[in-house]
């Protein structure tokens, strides 16, 4: 229902691109989620989409219509797309009500809609209070119940629990896709977390300085990363360079680049009991306990140093570290 | 790799000039229309600078040139110093602490604004005059008169400071109220003492904000004419008139107003590149207020001291003197006349605030509306006509409307209908001067609310389906209304003061208090002219203590 | 507080609109001959000015429309306005900008031989094209106490080494000491008369600030000896409600210079008929009333100036000072040496 084709934007007068020929298609009941550190770029994608923005190149399509070309603009208003801002931007001189109300001015019954609205997110008794009468949480679910009340067609949620502590975050997550998920709108979902994306989102879009890494469902991101980058989004990796290779005596393919996820090296007191292709032996530096698992920051015989996790307790001096060549990941150099 | 390929042409001239016919929309036109429009006497101006200078340009360059800049040098530096001490130390003080009378202190101190700054100037030179107060009450003490000589460029700058320290004290105050307290707090559990605090942090911080105040102040020093006339110093200003008038030169006038110009530029300029390199006020308002300490003893009065100063000497004294005169003078002047132009002055000046407010509002919303970042950096052409001395305005402002009025007067008499000048001479011309003059003046309060506005507030209006003018009227206005509301008291008191422009467009039969007062001094009957003075500082004062509630609301 | 925007902005439109109106009159009124009328610039900001124009109005029925503002606006205004002028009469406070604003070609010569009759010759245009109403003498206070008026005798003498900083005068940008060196321009050639401003720069009390009044006063408080001002500003002080003022010109005594010669400087308070007066016959009708007993009565009354109708006695204050020998140098010289003055005085450093 969303089509983005090579969608450039520069606000710098082509020095330097916020996004750089951008290009993905949005499946109507879908949630994607878009992922990247800030300063990816995944604002500037949001506001393009929602017309806040116009594009230097490239064209976004809904439901098979232009909605943004080189020569064709629809304006913000007449786009349906509904917007949670990061920072919620309720109206703080409207009660909760008239926020939701906004919206919807023209619709028959409207109050009867808002109310409606109100009751999804559980904020049915708050209408006539102000925005800075509620907690964030709150005002969150506002921002989401004015956002869907004109039923758009996409919605669209810019970096919604980044403002709350980690508790909180989880619970109203779920709690939001519960809600959203009734209603069956297609969702953008942008966040800087993979935790979030990941536990909702059918599809997930790595966006890194501007550019799109890799678009995938979750299982693949992590079997399959594209990047290194993308790979230690999804689990704690460690890069393979040149001196990691000496030390395991294992020659790599040389024009790429390699890596391991942190759980498939194996840790063992004596190199029989290891079963891998590589293996060195290494000194225990330090010990960090975290819980059911141990950090260990070991010093390899060739004097480099790694950090592994093990879930064993008892760790002598001298252990020995390796894996195998089936588990590394091979990706072409950056 | 296709990547490059598309840079290159997103960049391309075709794609640019497409990119351009998709942007531009009715607001970038409109937004070049309004510029253009309030930009028109300033290009008038312009345009004369080409006809060359007079033939006395060269005797002004010889003999009067090194007098009015290094006249001009000395007041912006002097004035500078005296406004930066006055405005600075008493914000801090009102905003920082507690103290004995502080509250109706807060406005007192903006109520200098409310007296032209010539006024102020007449009052000192009767207060300080052989046979004047100070003299008949040292007599009265029967203390020997010792004659302190006001009337001179000394003078002239601690009159100026004086009458236009409220400035800086309004920016001042509203960054230490608004935007301080977190940063203060933090200091404050440093364990650093109240004195390196404000040095060391609350004046760096604030610097941006009164380096604002500081330069609308200089602008105003730059601009006066009536005090540096009486106290006999040449300035840029007292040049300009006398180019204009007693050499019959008005292209010799247009040249300095221009050098006038540059020198206002500078100052523009360096206010610019000072804020640049200091980026790190947050344009959100702290929405913790500042905790004010509780001042004692001997504390308090020294506090009490340096913030009751300026207030005696900027407010209390001339105002005493003014009435002094107006007591004397009272059976020989008053009328009821005075109450009809006190309306007429009241109507006008709230006409005009409400006319520039609206170009003001214009310009900054059309040119946000307008998507291309060009006309937002156009649109700021509009405001110079503050920098430009009244006169040399109304000169502009003749020029085209008498154009303009000739070509009606053509027109319509091959129909047969006589109509005499429709636009210059009426109330038309003087509210569109009054526009121009002053549009910097509601522009800046208004720009400075609009910024505290998050864009994804207005913006999340649009998303919802509410198109830009009633996103405006529904989201925007509500919560720049303050900003409004200040600017259009503050074009309020700038009108009711001016007097160059009214008194060359004024039309029939409509006078203005600074008319009337002017009239009178400039024909040496300043004793006279304290009534019409005292009636615009009443009339200027209401909206003043409106504008102080404003400020403190916020 | 919508509303009250709202309200604010309908009653302000509300006057402003009936402002126009009332304008929209005025410019009727050119062509309409049931209401009367003569528009006024005058430079003239004296109170006693209005009672003479309801004098006016009351007798002839012609409504008086003025406009105040300063000679030299007024002529810029006049100039800019062309054609289109609605001003029928300009009044200035001195003969100078009057024969500037002659030789812009503003005004125009008119027949009136009540005005060609009553006026001195010298004190109207040769042209009839403007008409000197009040005179005003420019002439030596002196501090009583210290000075000895038989030590004074003419204008160049004050250039005197006796007089080395004791002579008080205000600005040159003040058109009465521009006249006045206009005239010694006229009287005694340029060259002459930049020795005189620079001989006067050296035996300045101080530099040049502030009004004619506040020259006196400074005699007084002794900062100076001598001062150059006009003679009908001592009369305004001797009359003056300030108690203080008053005191300060009873101790100072005047001085008519150049008696023994060609006379006193003196200057002219005038009219003119606007080259493009759409109502004519009012502005002459209004001119010659000016000149009439009843109005150069308040001329002298109000404002201690010279009448220029013989048979109008001067005030008591006025006459106590004495009949003067004049300079009968024709106006219209002050008007053509007035910026050759305005260069003198830069170049002699005279602020």
């Amino acid at each position: 229902m969303l089509t983005i084709n090579s969608l450039s934007k520069s606000f710098d007068k082509g020095k330097t691109y916020a996004l750089e020929n951008v290009s993905f298609n949005l499946k109507a009941g879908q949630v994607c989620a878009i992922v990247g550190e800030s300063g990816s770029g995944k604002t500037t994608l949001v506001r393009l989409i929602a017309g806040l923005e116009r594009p230097d190149h490239g064209s976004i399509a809904m439901n098979d219509k232009i909605i943004a070309s080189l020569d064709k603009f629809i304006q913000p208003e007449k786009r349906k797309i509904g917007l949670v801002f990061q920072e919620y931007a309720l109206f703080p001189h409207l009660t909760i009500l008239e926020n939701v109300l906004y919206g919807i001015s023209k619709v028959r019954n409207k109050k009867k809609k808002a109310q409606e609205m109100l009751d999804l997110v559980g904020l049915s008794d708050m209408g006539k209070r102000y925005p800075h009468q509620l907690s964030g949480g709150q005002q969150q679910r506002v921002a989401l119940a004015r956002a869907l009340a004109p039923e758009p067609s996409l919605l669209i949620l810019d970096e919604p629990f980044s403002n709350l502590d980690t508790m909180l975050r989880t619970q109203l997550r779920n709690e939001i896709f519960e809600i959203i998920k009734k209603t069956e709108v297609t969702v953008l979902f942008v966040t800087h977390d993979t935790q979030d994306a990941l536990s909702v989102a059918d599809e997930i879009l790595i966006l890194q300085k501007g550019k799109v890494i890799q678009k995938d469902v979750a299982a693949n991101l992590y079997v399959k990363p594209n990047t290194l980058y993308v790979a230690s989004l999804f689990g704690s990796t460690v890069h393979i360079n040149k001196n990691l290779q000496n030390a395991f005596r294992c020659p790599l393919k040389q024009d790429c680049c390699h890596a391991i996820r942190n759980e498939k090296i194996i840790v063992s007191p004596s190199s029989a009991e290891a079963d891998c292709e590589y293996i060195t032996a290494a000194q225990v530096i330090k010990q960090i306990q975290l819980g059911d698992s141990t950090q260990l920051v070991l010093k390899l015989e060739s004097g480099e140093q790694l950090t592994v996790m093990t879930q064993d307790k008892n760790i002598a001096d001298t252990i020995y570290v390796g894996f195998n060549s089936k588990d590394i990941l091979e990706f072409e150099q950056e | 790799m296709q990547q490059g390929g598309n840079n290159n042409e997103a960049f391309s001239l075709k794609t640019r000039i497409k990119r351009l016919k998709r942007d531009v929309n009715k607001w970038s036109v409109f937004t070049l229309a309004i510029v253009f429009f309030l930009a028109l006497p300033i290009i008038f101006i312009g345009v004369e600078l080409f006809s060359g200078p007079g033939e006395t340009w060269g005797h002004i360059v010889e003999y009067l040139l090194p007098d009015y800049i290094w006249n001009s040098l000395y007041l912006v530096f002097i004035c500078s110093i005296l406004v930066l001490i006055f405005g600075v130390s008493s914000a801090w003080f009102v905003s920082r602490y507690d103290f004995l009378f502080r509250k109706q202190m807060e406005w007192l101190l903006i109520l200098p604004l409310a007296i032209p700054s010539y006024i102020v100037g007449y009052a000192y030179a009767g207060i300080f005059d052989y046979g004047g107060s100070l003299d008949l009450l040292l007599r009265q003490l029967g203390l020997e008169f010792i004659r302190i000589d006001i009337m001179n460029r000394a003078g002239l700058a601690f009159v100026l400071s004086i009458s236009l320290f409220p400035y800086v004290y309004v920016s001042a105050r509203a960054f230490f109220l608004n935007q301080a307290n977190n940063l203060l707090e933090a200091s404050k559990m440093l364990g650093v003492g109240e004195r390196k605090t404000f040095f060391k942090l609350m004046l760096p911080l604030a610097r941006p904000a009164i380096v604002a105040g500081l330069v609308l102040v200089l602008m105003e020093v730059l601009n006066d004419y009536g005090a540096a006339k009486y106290y006999g110093v040449n300035t840029f200003t007292t040049g300009i008139f006398r180019s204009w008038f007693s050499l019959e030169e008005p292209q010799t006038a247009v040249y300095l107003s221009a050098l006038l110009i540059c020198f206002i530029f500078a100052l523009i300029l360096f206010e610019k590149w000072q804020v640049r390199k200091i980026k790190f006020t947050s344009s959100k308002t702290n929405s913790t207020q500042i905790q004010r300490n509780e001042a004692k003893g001997a504390v308090q009065w020294m506090i009490f001291l340096v913030v009751f100063l300026p207030i005696l000497l900027g407010f209390i004294l001339p105002v005493a003197q003014l009435i002094y005169w107006a007591v004397i003078t009272a059976s020989t002047v008053f009328d009821m006349e005075f109450v009809m132009i006190s309306l007429q002055s009241f109507a006008i000046a709230i006409a005009s605030a409400i006319i520039t407010v609206l170009f003001a509002l214009i310009l900054i919303y059309f040119s946000k509306w307008s998507t291309l970042s060009t006309i937002k950096n156009i649109s700021r052409i509009g405001v110079l006509g503050y920098a430009i001395p009244g006169a040399v305005i109304a000169i502009g402002i003749m020029i085209p409307t008498l154009a303009l009025d000739k070509w009606l007067i053509n027109m319509l008499g091959k129909f047969g209908i006589d109509t005499g000048l429709i636009i210059n001479g009426t109330l038309l011309a003087l509210l569109y001067a009054y526009a121009v003059r002053f549009l910097a003046v509601a522009y800046n309060p208004i720009d400075s609310t609009a910024l505290k506005v998050d864009n994804s507030i207005p913006d999340s209006s649009k998303v919802l389906g509410v198109g830009n003018i009633r996103t405006f009227f529904k989201i925007d206005f509500p919560l720049i209304k303050t900003g409004v509301f200040s600017a259009v008291i503050l074009v309020f008191i700038d009108v009711m003061k001016e007097l160059p422009l009214t008194l060359i467009l004024k039309p029939y039969h409509i006078d203005t208090l600074a008319v009337k007062a002017f009239e009178y001094a400039s024909d040496e009957m300043v004793m006279e002219a304290s009534i019409p003075s005292l009636f615009i500082i009443f009339t200027a004062m209401i909206p003043v203590i409106f504008l102080n509630k404003l400020l403190i609301k916020k | 507080m919508k509303k009250l925007l709202l309200a604010v902005a309908t009653i302000s439109l509300l006057v402003a609109c009936g402002n126009d109106n009332k304008k929209n009159e005025n410019s009727a009124t050119k062509e309409s001959s049931k209401d009367q009328v003569v528009n006024i610039y005058t430079h003239r900001h004296y109170e006693p000015d209005q009672d003479i124009f309801k004098m006016f109005e009351e007798k002839t029925g012609i409504k008086v429309k003025v406009i105040n503002a300063s000679a030299d606006e007024l002529i810029q205004k006049m100039k800019m306005e062309g054609k289109q002028s609605p001003a029928d009469v300009l009044i200035t406070v001195d003969a100078g900008r009057l024969s500037r604003a002659k030789g812009e070609g503003l005004l125009q010569s008119i027949n009136s031989d009540i005005l060609e009759n009553t006026i001195p010759a010298h004190l109207q245009d040769v042209d009839n094209q403007w008409f000197g109403l009040t005179k005003r003498a420019r002439i030596i206070a002196y501090a009583k106490d210290r000075v000895k008026p038989e030590d004074l005798s003419t204008y160049e003498d004050l250039v005197n080494e006796k007089w080395k900083g004791k002579i008080l005068v205000r600005s040159s940008s003040n058109i009465y000491n521009q006249s006045l060196l206009a005239s010694i321009i006229a009287n005694n050639g340029e060259e002459a008369a930049q020795t005189w401003a620079e001989g006067i720069v050296a035996n300045m009390a101080r530099s040049p600030k502030g009004s004619d009044r506040d020259q006196v006063k400074a005699v007084v408080a002794g900062e100076g000896d001598l001062a150059i001002v006009n003679s009908y500003y001592i009369g305004k002080m001797l009359n003056s409600p300030d108690a203080e003022e008053v005191k300060t010109a009873q101790q100072i005594g005047l001085f008519f210079p150049n008696q023994g010669d060609r006379g006193t400087h003196i200057n002219v308070s005038g009219a003119g008929v606007a080259k493009y007066a759409p109502n004519k016959e009012n502005a002459i009708k209004f001119i010659e009333f000016l000149i009439s007993q009843e109005a150069q009565q308040v001329f002298t009354e109000a404002n201690y100036e010279y009448p220029v109708l013989e048979s109008v006695e001067p005030v008591n204050d006025i006459k106590a000072w004495g009949d003067f020998k004049e300079d009968n140098l024709s106006l219209n010289k002050l008007g053509e040496n007035n910026k050759k003055a305005v260069l003198i005085f830069d170049a002699a450093g005279w602020k």
